[in-house]
């Protein structure tokens, strides 16, 4: 399973949008609006490193998740992300 | 209000008061919208934009390994690049591709650090955001 790392989040400008989230990537001077659980897999992946299932694990310790989804929509998220140059592989 | 921020002043989302349930989604749904500002567009302008390693305002500072720049002749860094870096040259390097012609590996690696340090205003930078756009 692929190990996704984020860039760190002094490169991130973030506001909060009423459920959405507006990023802006100054590595690539793009600006991203992301909705859950783009924001919160960006946050668990700040305490460094994780494949899908290490990021669920994390995600699971604060939010309530419906177990029939699991980390194959985790993956579908990452690689949403990795497209948009938010996430990459180690 | 404080609490519900953290150190930074963010609102804390990894850290609700409450447990909260997280819709993690279905396969196809899709969860993030990239605003492209309206730089080079094309292939070819991507391709044949260019980056000074350094930028004209730093002229004649050296390259550290890391990237950062530092007084000419600091020992383990490079000189500067003799001409201005093409976007496809540095799209094959950050891509762990051949150095440029005539740069050598060790100065190539400095120079992609550098590159990937770039920020708006910088010169060079909208070449490297360019680069780094999804297609």
């Amino acid at each position: 399973m692929p190990r996704y790392m984020a860039d760190p989040q002094d490169k991130l400008r973030r506001v909060e949008l009423d459920g959405l989230t507006a990023l802006f990537h100054e590595p690539s001077g793009m600006t991203h609006i992301i909705a859950p659980p783009a924001p919160q897999i960006l946050d668990t992946l700040a305490q460094g490193p994780a494949d899908a299932a290490e990021i669920l694990a994390r995600i699971m310790q604060s939010f309530e998740v419906d177990r029939t989804q699991g980390s194959e929509a985790v993956e579908a998220r990452l690689a949403e992300l990795e497209t948009a140059g938010l996430v990459s592989r180690l | 209000m404080s609490e519900s921020k953290d150190s930074e002043g963010r609102d804390s989302l990894a850290m609700p008061s409450r447990r909260t349930v997280l819709v993690l989604g279905a396969a196809a749904a899709s969860t993030v919208v990239t605003i492209r500002p309206a730089l080079a567009q094309t292939a070819g302008s991507v391709l044949n934009c260019q980056i000074p390693v350094p930028s004209p305002q730093a002229g004649g500072q050296y390259i550290a390994a890391d990237g950062s720049l530092v007084a000419p002749g600091t020992p383990g860094s490079f000189a500067p690049a003799t001409r201005p870096l093409t976007g496809e040259e540095v799209k094959v390097m950050l891509n762990g591709g051949p150095s440029p012609a005539g740069v050598d590996p060790q100065s190539a690696q400095a120079y992609a650090n550098y590159i990937r340090r770039l920020q708006a205003g910088m010169s060079g930078f909208t070449c490297y955001a360019s680069l780094q756009m999804p297609r």
